[in-house]
């Protein structure tokens, strides 16, 4: 037995020992010293070019040459095998160590050999530390070897690497299964409530004074402000002056404006009217107007002449008004213009900006509303989830109230007794709860 | 003439190899430096007792640089060694010249007044800077070196040794050190010499008779196989003589420049075998007679 438990032992250390590392011998491969050795060898080196080699010293280099070579052979040879370990200990640890065992009689018949090389050669061969002695001990050991390889296996073996995809799945996947919380609850109460700066999207700014007339009076404004500072430097009368600037102003453009009141070229009619005219008249710009035909207009005209000017008397502007809306009946009734088209105060310029704006304002109104409607729409469903997760909440602890029972009923029978009353019945309102969850849930 | 220009090619030869020297050891100094890494990198990793991933991935780059430094190292000293042979050869090509020339150098004295002494000189010489054969990984010994046998239609070229065996005077067989002359393929005789040329003529024997020895010297440390074990059969030249005798392997050599310790036998041992002996490789061939006497 003993005996037996020391073999163990043995095998053990030697596993251990192959473990650990693979079976190199750490051969010395120091060079040949040639000093030492080849004393021709060295003599003939550092001789110059022109003393040669005697023939006579041809058989002691051909002998140190050979020592030299059968060293450097055997280094070589050495230096294969110990790398061909490495390679096979580094590739393959089970399957190769059988092979190992098909190798080892030679390298046991080559060590053994190795060995008695001597003096003369020492110091340059290879060493194997014991081998000879120790060769056929390991070589019994090795057939043991493998059975213990498995065990030894596994440290070795690089870890794999953990196969993490299912867990970055769930992670990645989390927040949309994720239950839902008060928090976001409130969120989307907060995003339904109407922003208080709608109204402001749908507010058509008034257009205010027209830019000319702004600008006219702003120059004038300015003038005024000049013509008071050259006054105040002569007569340093500040005060009064400034008062009157704005009235004055208003007032002066005001008379400014009613000089300019009788229309532009003193065309009273209604832009249709013009329009309808001017698609009437061919112009000519080259001759007078006296001298081109001017059709006659029947009938609509009311003293309304082609050169008003020239007549100097003041239009009856009533007609031109009415004449205006006659025209744009008749051209409605025809289908020529649109009865929507309203022209705008200021000028077709403005009716574009206010046509754009409007159409804006519509899109937002139509976003808005859809917006919201999906908003609610998302809130409803959420808190039908919370009412949800809260019952199903509520099942999960049924089911661990049903299992804490049914081990109890186990137990019981295990023990050889029926389970008493008082564990039947908590079973069954475990139960029966856990169902009434479960319908309410469905439901 | 052809000596001359033989001895200019040695020259150049020559030259080549000290370069080829140089070359090594430069490479040998640099490859130094990354065997020092590798031994600080084994002390750390015994101190520490474990080897973590980064000290093998380190170790293993250090090998493979160190490998390619000793591949490299190894290359240039082959081309050393492959010089000092093509330099060898040319030396052998004119010493054989001069014999056939009839022209003696001072310092090669003819055969046939050389002394005992200076041929068993030359002899261990031979068989001293016999080639060592030094394998690339995978690379396994050729025919003739060490114990690895000829191939069968292997023929010996001239100026090889053998060992070959001859029928002496008085009609004893003996194997001998000779030296291949010719081979005449028609009748697939060898012409040999004996290399102790004392009076022995010219021999002419055919393959069976002739065992080439060996051209390289097996290394004990890395191509055990090409060695003769213990106790195996060979013919082995005895000690101060040109002759081989049967004789069983007593220990093989350890060290590439050692020599086989051989029982030789020896009818007047009282075990029929003399005491342990020392032969070089080259003098050691397989043998393949039966016994006889």
């Amino acid at each position: 037995m003993l005996l037996y438990w020391r073999h163990r032992i043995l095998v053990n250390e030697k596993m251990s020992e192959l473990k650990d590392c693979p079976p190199l011998k750490y051969y010395d491969f120091k060079p040949v010293d040639h000093v030492k050795v080849c004393p021709r060898y060295t003599a003939v080196l550092s001789r110059s070019e022109d003393d040669g080699i005697g023939i006579e010293e041809l058989d002691t280099l051909q002998l140190e040459l050979e020592t030299l070579l059968s060293s450097a052979s055997r280094r070589l040879r050495a230096l294969e095998e110990q790398r061909q370990i490495l390679t096979d200990w580094q590739d393959k640890k089970g399957d190769k160590r059988f092979l190992k065992l098909g190798k080892d009689p030679d390298l046991a018949a080559s060590s053994r050999h190795s060995k008695p090389k001597k003096q003369k050669l020492d110091g340059k061969g290879s060493h194997g530390p014991g081998p000879g002695p120790g060769r056929p001990k390991s070589k019994n050991i090795q057939t043991k070897v493998q059975e213990f390889e498995f065990e030894v296996d596994p440290q070795d073996i690089p870890r794999n690497p953990k196969n993490d995809a299912p867990n970055r799945f769930w992670a990645s996947v989390e927040p949309y299964c994720a239950d839902i919380t008060n928090e976001e609850i409130r969120v989307l109460e907060e995003l339904l409530k109407p922003p208080e700066d709608e109204a402001e999207y749908y507010k058509i700014p008034a257009l205010g004074k027209h830019y000319s007339q702004r600008w006219a009076q702003e120059d004038l404004l300015e003038e005024q402000r000049e013509g008071a500072r050259a006054n105040d430097k002569k007569k340093n009368m500040v005060g009064p002056l400034s008062e009157l600037d704005a009235k004055d102003v208003d007032a002066l453009l005001k008379k400014s404006e009613s000089q300019h009141e009788p229309p532009e070229d003193g065309c009273p009619f209604g832009p249709l009217t013009q329009r309808l005219l001017q698609a009437l008249v061919e112009e000519n710009i080259i001759s007078p107007m006296e001298d081109s035909p001017i059709p006659d207009i029947p009938g609509k005209e009311d003293g309304a002449g082609t050169s008003p000017r020239s007549q100097g008397k003041a239009f009856s502007v009533p007609h031109t008004r009415s004449l205006e809306a006659r025209i744009r009946e008749e051209l409605v009734s025809q289908g020529l213009l649109d009865s929507d088209e309203r022209q705008g105060v200021g000028g077709e310029s403005e009716d574009e900006v206010l046509a754009e704006l409007q159409k804006r304002q519509a899109e937002l109104k139509a976003l808005t509303a859809h917006n919201r409607s999906r908003k609610q729409e998302l809130l409803k469903l959420a808190r039908e989830e919370m009412r949800k997760q809260e019952l199903r909440q509520r099942v999960r602890v049924a089911d661990n109230e049903v299992m804490e029972a049914f081990r109890r009923i186990m137990a019981a029978r295990q023990k050889k007794r029926t389970p008493t009353k008082k564990e039947k019945d908590q079973a069954w309102k475990a139960l029966k709860e856990r169902e009434s969850i479960l319908k309410l849930l469905d439901g | 003439m052809a000596l001359v220009s033989a001895d200019t090619k040695i020259g150049e030869l020559l030259n080549e190899l000290h370069q080829l020297i140089k070359q090594t050891q430069e490479e040998r100094s640099r490859s130094e430096h990354n065997l020092l890494n590798i031994q600080k990198t084994h002390e750390r990793m015994q101190t520490e007792n474990k080897t973590s991933p980064y000290y093998r991935t380190k170790l293993r780059g250090l090998y493979t640089t160190a490998k390619a430094d000793a591949e490299a190292e190894c290359s240039i000293l082959r081309r050393a060694l492959d010089k000092i042979a093509e330099i060898k050869s040319l030396l052998e090509e004119r010493r054989i010249a001069a014999r056939m020339a009839g022209v003696y150098s001072d310092t090669d004295p003819p055969r046939k007044t050389m002394r005992r002494g200076v041929l068993m000189t030359l002899l261990q010489q031979s068989a001293m800077t016999l080639p060592l054969w030094i394998g690339k990984p995978g690379e396994s010994p050729p025919p003739l070196c060490g114990a690895i046998p000829a191939s069968s239609d292997y023929v010996a070229k001239q100026g090889d040794k053998v060992a070959a065996r001859v029928k002496a005077v008085d009609g004893d067989e003996q194997w001998i050190l000779a030296e291949v002359v010719s081979y005449n393929h028609s009748t697939n005789k060898y012409e040999v010499d004996d290399i102790d040329e004392e009076g022995k003529e010219r021999h002419t024997l055919s393959r069976r008779r002739i065992i080439p020895l060996p051209q390289w010297k097996a290394n004990p440390e890395t191509d055990p196989e090409a060695l003769f074990s213990k106790d195996q059969l060979v013919l082995a030249l005895y000690p101060q003589t040109t002759c081989f005798y049967r004789a069983l392997i007593h220990t093989p050599p350890h060290r590439p420049q050692d020599d086989y310790s051989v029982l030789f036998e020896d009818t007047s041992y009282a075990d029929g075998y003399s005491p342990p002996l020392n032969v070089a490789q080259r003098y050691v061939v397989a043998c393949k007679e039966n016994k006889k006497k």
